[in-house]
């Protein structure tokens, strides 16, 4: 294991949020399948199969289930905003913001925590008064729209249950739509122009992967 | 709170899944391996985000496996210094207290980091804070009346700042034997620890802060009414 960029960019909690969303319904999804076919084989008279054998359509490992799990509890809790945030609200928030010159951290709090009070904007805002003086309010007007924007309806299910979302496909888009304002434009940037060409050890050596034989 | 990092490794397909897209497989057993396991100077891996380049699947002498060399993002717990976060008090001790935010819950606020002044009452298991008080002793903190102590109590939504975090790698290394017997070895560290602090203007307990806001609110609503 190797640590290319420990810190290459930013996560809002929403962007989180909606990734932990899609990984469970995609393990409930799974789970379902993995009982039918079960089900199935069984009406079929196939005998049954070495458990275990199939990790990848069977049960995920445990503990990506429990931090998954214990996560969307935490970010579907009624003190955090992330549950009625959507795409859309966050952008918009963050255009709004652009005009106060806030700190890329302190944006990226201010959508975290959607403060609805002075005192939370206070705490988030270094220098909150010599920098923004009565502006804050606006800035809290802001929060509140981007909240209103939301529909509050959205389920801890969503509808798309079936379907198969492929993180890959789907990081895409909202790295897109929030990460190019949310994370470090700069880094992201680095990041898609970096290279990761192979020529470690090992390197054009057919299947020879430098790995120790223990 | 959360970071993407990007890391590389390689990973060993099993033959038995050699059925499923290789991206899918791939993703499943780095989740596997790294979920919920904290990196040394990385922070809590959560779960892959996306990969960013798998090489060819190459086959050893010795085994069926496929190792594929992989780049790939991952999403990180890991607050950055002087961010806020809000989380749930988990318990109390003398010597501070501790936080859960569910999926992590070695965070704590050394008593230092308590608003000014504080005291720990060891009857309700609880810090509590004077506000607006001229006491320093705990002595005379403790014989205050109830009515005017805020306790931060089990359970409470507080909303703190990250002040620091430290990293603990406890290799176990070799047994170390003396006279024969395996010595002890003393209490493992948790390998990441979050310290936060409340010592400020608007951080503690939610509650204190929504409070008064709420009561202004609720007035202006009554006399809206009447």
């Amino acid at each position: 294991m190797e640590v290319l960029n420990s810190r290459a960019a930013l996560l809002s909690n929403y962007e989180v949020f909606t990734l932990l969303r899609e990984l469970e319904t995609d393990h409930l999804a799974r789970a379902k399948t993995a009982v039918r076919i079960k089900k199935e084989e069984e009406a079929a008279g196939h005998p049954p199969r070495h458990p275990g054998s199939d990790t990848l359509f069977g049960e995920p490992s445990e503990n990506l289930r429990t931090v998954e799990v214990e996560a969307i509890q935490y970010l579907s809790a009624d003190y955090l905003p992330t549950q009625r945030q959507t795409p859309e609200g966050i952008s918009q928030l963050v255009q709004d913001l652009a005009p106060y010159e806030l700190t890329k951290a302190e944006k990226l709090q201010v959508v975290n925590l959607a403060p609805t009070m002075p005192v939370e904007l206070y705490v988030i805002v270094e220098e909150l008064e010599d920098r923004l003086g009565d502006r804050m309010e606006e800035i809290l007007t802001h929060v509140q729209s981007a909240l209103a924007l939301s529909p509050a309806t959205i389920g801890p299910t969503s509808s798309n249950g079936n379907e198969r979302h492929p993180p890959a496909i789907n990081s895409d888009s909202t790295v897109s739509t929030l990460g190019g304002e949310l994370a470090y434009p700069e880094d992201e940037a680095y990041h898609e122009e970096f290279v990761f060409d192979d020529v470690g050890e090992g390197a054009g050596v057919e299947g020879d992967l430098d790995m120790e034989d223990d | 709170m959360f970071v993407l990092s990007i890391l590389k490794d390689t990973v060993a397909i099993h033959p038995s899944d050699f059925g499923a897209p290789a991206d899918q497989a791939l993703i499943a057993e780095l989740n596997k391996k790294y979920a919920n396991r904290v990196l040394h100077d990385v922070g809590l891996c959560i779960c892959v985000f996306d990969l960013s380049e798998a090489g060819e699947g190459k086959v050893r002498y010795g085994d069926g496996f496929l190792w594929y060399k992989v780049v790939f993002r991952m999403v990180v717990f890991r607050p950055f210094t002087s961010e806020v976060i809000i989380a749930k008090v988990k318990s109390s001790d003398e010597d501070g207290i501790r936080l859960s935010v569910g999926f992590f819950d070695d965070m704590y606020i050394p008593a230092a980091y308590l608003p000014q002044p504080t005291a720990f009452d060891p009857n309700e298991r609880a810090h509590f804070w004077l506000p607006d008080s001229e006491l320093t002793s705990t002595h005379d903190l403790l014989n205050t009346p109830l009515t005017e102590r805020m306790y931060i109590d089990q359970g409470e939504v507080v909303r703190v700042r990250v002040e620091a975090d430290d990293f603990f790698d406890d290799e176990p290394g070799p047994p170390k034997m003396a006279e024969g017997v395996q010595v002890q070895r003393e209490a493992k560290r948790a390998p990441y620890n979050v310290i936060c602090s409340i010592a400020e203007q608007g951080l503690g307990p939610v509650a204190w802060w929504n409070g008064s806001a709420q009561e202004g609110a609720e007035d202006g609503d009554a006399m809206d009414e009447g």
